[in-house]
């Protein structure tokens, strides 16, 4: 039997899909890992140079406003336009009933095998799905009407001249009371707010049963977690305009791709007639890659209907207080029974978890993927109530490390062991033990290591765990403060997935060019793949520069969500750098007059390896290579350029995807507690993370201290108060919802390992989403060291801190 | 930049139509020849230094020193983030002292100067530097507030130490978290700064 050649499109797929095993370097690393090398972005951000959607102005741009709802629920029975459509100024009005949107579920079908399917992704969990809709579920809900004026003010005026006339309706905030037969139901003649969910139902693993048999101590408690937002620094933005049936977007997005794609869906505009710039992005923290249509895309379709009725240009920006649209999907309140023996091993979990407008994660997930724990089982019930969509928030996994870090929290205590001995005990995968880690390990090329024990070891040794770790509630400062110390632990975030592809071409200067749209959040991500491309080309990394604003190039890195940024682009841009290579070696062996084997390059020079002194700039190799030139008179060469297209593959356990995650993290603690004022003031955080290989030292580090400041906010301060008379959102503002500043919390102190245990290039894995959803989880267990009362109720801010304590 | 950007009118004698060049030529031109002084002025007409540029803009009373620097100016280093005076990254050093452009009306700043990161980056100042040398940024977006809140500190203080930029800099907010950097970053522009001064 012949073996099936591959065609071109299956060899490229082959190339591209990641292969389970180390990827051993294959290259000396100068660029890689290195120390002090030139930040691509700084400059250009810190002098103000660098535009943002929002900095975009065009000619005879028009800017436009969008009406909001001002109640919980209510209906609108009456619309009219007629003033503001008459004021001086006004260019474009579409209404909810315009034969463009009416009754349409502008939901887009694209992700429609994935969890972004409309029937299960967050924002179609609520019952309203259209972009503009009479219909409002939730306070601050875009509806109505959306005004395109010849300013901002222009459009706000107008909006004050619509006429509403709002049926006012029940509506139902607690999530504990939403499944209570008297509740008001958010789909008017529906039996219940329970949202079905299959994904959610239940997560079981081995027999709860029999695991709570062989338990020696079984512990039952209830803990609660509220919502917090993504708050970043750019507001929501669009620009659409029209140029006949060409459509040119700026847009404010983490995935332009797919928001391409959705818009195309539907609106009806073919793809290739959309031209998508996407500049730098302020902040996103998958805020702005969330396909709920009241926001991002929700903006898009808006900009680009008004762009439509008025032939001018359109720029919809969110305010402030409209930006609150949305939330991370912590509304949630969990019952869990816990079974161990005496010696920390814990034999059953048993956890019911009640979640709110969200649908992503049940909760259970780090247990299965992080530990021998042989019985889980998990039930989820999700309902609706009248807040805005929830989604994922820097990452989709809060409520999984909130709910391993109380097991293994409340469990450690009631044996009264300490928490990082019954973190190493139950460390595994997915019910094996670690056993099965190292064989993998061994099968696939990596180095044995045992990543939690070295995590754990170098944490506990920065923080002085093992001489100031003490019983609840047992030590009392000199200032009168009480101390408290936790710790936590986790598997890497390397989600297993993403795609992305780029060109690499050498201009015929010899410099080189990283072809391919890529919105930077704030990672340094375009340093990082210019390093690779320099080690894997050879050039210097001075010589490298990147163009990634625009869409229309064909070419799209994944964005960081799936924690996978420079796990799948990494390898995006080292392919399409070897790819290149080889073809400048081709074309140098021509020059050379030896074959390209012969050849090698370096410091952006060609130079034949058996005598280094034959040697060629590369700007003289690929002087005549050129995508373009007038040729009388002159003979010219094909350009050097080659591209590259790489796939993490699909989420998921490990059992289904064959790679454990193996890197893991571990964070710790130390707080005071003002038992007068019921303060948590925090003194110190020691974040330590096995990334595999950093390659970008200051990179990683920036992402851990940064990612303590949002974990800090989240678990102590940010909080968003609906006041429960009328289900108005009370703190729309940066003043009224807190989040961390400088002088809010300390500097933690970063320590990244490199064990090579990643999915990613040269061993890496993820760093971007960890430890802000890390840290949130740890708070609760430090507060309980402090002062011996569980407040298993997130935030904790001071006055539960005072309850807790028989205060008030 | 904006259709509906006004220059500034003809500078016309308002008492015998000649016509000057310069504002402050007509100026200098009524008080020698009418000897009347103020100089009758159009609603709105400001005068604005920014960054060592003249500039006289007609503004509408409602227009902030932000929408005028940045959408008439087109200097995109001033940034609306919180869009309320809460987060500092609009501020801009006015006569000296960092203010937040967002909360003021330009109408009320005529005469004044102004600096931005702009011309702080194109002035050479080490800041500029120290920020990109210990990654003082990660999205970017608030960075600029930072660096002009920065540079109106190391100039009036030129040897601050950490808790006196901790101070100066906790009215900025950066959601990203890059806060332990800004000291490094002001510390060493201020040591650059000592050294230049020095030569």
């Amino acid at each position: 039997m012949t073996e099936k050649k591959l065609g071109p499109y299956q060899t490229l797929k082959q190339e591209g899909t990641y292969k389970i095993g180390y990827d051993k370097p294959t290259v000396d690393f100068k660029q890689i890992g290195k120390r002090g090398v030139r930040r691509y972005d700084g400059f250009e951000k810190a002098s103000g140079k660098a535009l943002y959607t929002r900095d975009v102005n065009l000619p005879g741009m028009l800017y436009a406003k969008v009406l909001s709802s001002p109640y919980a629920r209510a209906r609108m029975l009456r619309l009219d336009t007629g003033k503001a459509e008459k004021y001086p100024g006004v260019r474009a009005v579409l209404r909810y009933d315009d034969p463009a949107i009416n009754g349409q579920e502008l939901t887009g079908s694209i992700a429609g095998t994935t969890r972004m399917a409309p029937e299960s992704a967050g924002w179609a969990m609520l019952p309203v799905k259209t972009i503009l809709s009479d219909q409002a579920i939730f306070e601050g809900q875009m509806v109505g009407v959306a005004i395109a004026a010849d300013t901002e003010q222009i459009a706000s005026e107008a909006l004050k001249l619509v006429k509403v006339e709002w049926e006012e309706q029940p509506f139902i905030l607690d999530k504990e009371k939403a499944l209570d037969s008297d509740a008001p139901k958010l789909i008017s003649g529906a039996d219940s707010n329970k949202i079905a969910d299959e994904d959610r139902e239940l997560t079981e693993q081995g027999d709860v049963e029999k695991g709570f048999q062989e338990a020696e101590e079984i512990i039952e408690f209830t803990a609660r977690r509220d919502a917090h937002l993504w708050a970043g620094a750019e507001l929501p933005s669009v620009v659409a305009r029209w140029s006949g049936d060409k459509l040119e977007m700026w847009v404010h997005e983490q995935q332009p791709y797919l928001s391409k794609l959705i818009l195309a869906e539907q609106l009806n505009i073919p793809m290739n007639k959309i031209h998508t710039h996407s500049l730098y992005q302020g902040c996103s923290f998958g805020e702005r890659c969330n396909p709920s249509n009241w926001s991002q895309n929700g903006i898009n379709v808006l900009a680009v209907l008004l762009a439509k009725k008025a032939d001018r240009p359109v720029k919809l920006v969110l305010n402030r207080a409209e930006k609150f649209y949305g939330f991370s999907g912590d509304l949630m309140v969990s019952q869990f029974k816990v079974g161990a023996r005496r010696d920390g091993t814990i034999t059953a979990v048993q956890m019911n978890n009640l979640f709110a407008n969200y649908m992503c994660t049940t909760g259970v997930e780090h247990l299965v993927e992080n530990t021998k724990i042989p019985n889980l089982r998990c039930e989820g019930t999700t309902v609706f109530v009248n807040k805005p969509p929830a989604w994922w928030n820097r990452c989709e996994q809060l409520p999984n490390v909130f709910c391993q870090t109380l097991v293994f929290d409340h469990i450690a205590d009631a044996l009264g062991m300490d928490p990082t001995e019954v973190a190493l005990l139950n460390d595994g995968c997915e019910g094996r033990d670690k056993s099965y880690l190292e064989d993998f390990q061994r099968e696939n090329g990596f180095e044995p290591r045992d990543s939690l024990k070295e995590c754990i070891a170098a944490g506990k040794k920065a923080i002085g765990w093992d001489e100031n770790w003490h019983p609840p509630g047992t030590r009392q400062l000199p200032n009168g403060r009480m101390h408290g110390m936790a710790f936590t632990w986790s598997h890497d975030w390397d989600d297993t997935r993403g795609t992305g592809s780029a060109a690499v071409l050498i201009q015929n200067d010899g410099s080189v060019s990283i072809i391919a749209q890529h919105s930077d959040v704030g990672v340094n991500p375009w340093t990082t793949y210019m390093q690779i491309v320099a080690d894997e080309l050879g050039v210097r990394y001075e010589d490298i520069e990147i163009n990634p604003f625009d869409l229309n190039v064909g070419f799209a890195l994944m964005s960081p969500d799936g924690s996978c940024n420079l796990g799948s682009n990494g390898y995006v841009v080292k392919k399409a750098a070897r790819k290149a290579r080889r073809m400048l070696l081709d074309l140098a062996a021509d020059k050379f007059d030896l074959p390209a084997e012969a050849l090698d390059i370096e410091d952006s020079t060609v130079f034949e390896k058996a005598n280094p002194d034959n040697r060629m700039p590369v700007k003289d190799v690929v002087k005549m290579a050129v995508p373009m030139l007038n040729a009388v008179g002159i003979w010219t060469e094909p350009p050097v350029l080659d591209w590259a297209w790489h796939t993490q593959g699909l989420w998921g356990m490990a059992l289904e995807t064959g790679r454990p995650r193996m890197c893991r993290q571990a964070n710790f603690i130390e707080v005071e507690v003002d038992t007068e004022t019921g303060e948590v003031c925090v003194t110190r955080v020691v974040n330590v993370n096995d990334v595999g290989k950093a390659i970008s030292p200051e990179t990683v580090e920036g992402q851990m201290y940064g990612g303590t400041y949002m974990g800090l906010g989240r678990a102590l301060a940010e909080e968003m108060v609906w006041d429960p008379a009328t289900g108005v959102l009370l703190n729309r503002n940066l003043l009224d919802y807190k989040y961390a500043t400088m002088l809010d919390y300390p500097a933690s102190d970063n320590i990244y390992i490199e064990t090579g245990l990643g999915h990613g290039p040269y061993g890496s894995t993820g760093i971007g989403e960890n430890t802000a959803t890390m840290i949130p989880a740890l708070l609760g267990p430090a507060v309980y060291n402090a002062i011996g009362k569980r407040i298993d109720d997130f935030p904790i801010t001071p006055n539960k801190v005072l309850k807790a304590l028989g205060k008030i | 930049m904006n259709a509906d950007f006004q220059q500034t009118p003809n500078n016309l004698c308002p008492y015998c139509s000649a016509a000057f060049e310069t504002f402050d030529g007509l100026k200098a031109h009524v008080v020698a020849v009418h000897k009347t002084e103020p100089l009758p002025k159009p609603d709105g007409l400001i005068q604005l230094t920014v960054n060592g540029q003249s500039h006289k803009l007609l503004v509408a009373p409602e227009w902030t020193l932000y929408q005028v620097i940045h959408d008439k100016l087109g200097l995109t280093g001033v940034k609306m983030f919180c869009d309320r005076g809460a987060c500092g990254s609009c501020t801009v050093i006015m006569d000296g002292r960092p203010i937040l452009s967002c909360m003021t009306l330009a109408i009320e700043c005529d005469g004044k100067t102004i600096e931005t990161a702009e011309g702080i980056a194109e002035a050479g100042h080490p800041l500029i530097d120290s920020y990109v040398n210990h990654h003082t940024m990660q999205c970017g977006y608030c960075t600029p507030g930072f660096i002009t809140t920065a540079k109106a500190l190391l100039d009036r203080n030129p040897e601050p130490n950490e808790s006196e930029i901790m101070q100066a800099l906790a009215g900025n907010l950066c959601r990203c978290g890059t806060y332990p950097q800004h000291p490094k970053a002001v510390l060493e522009a201020a040591r650059t700064l000592k050294e230049e001064h020095s030569k």
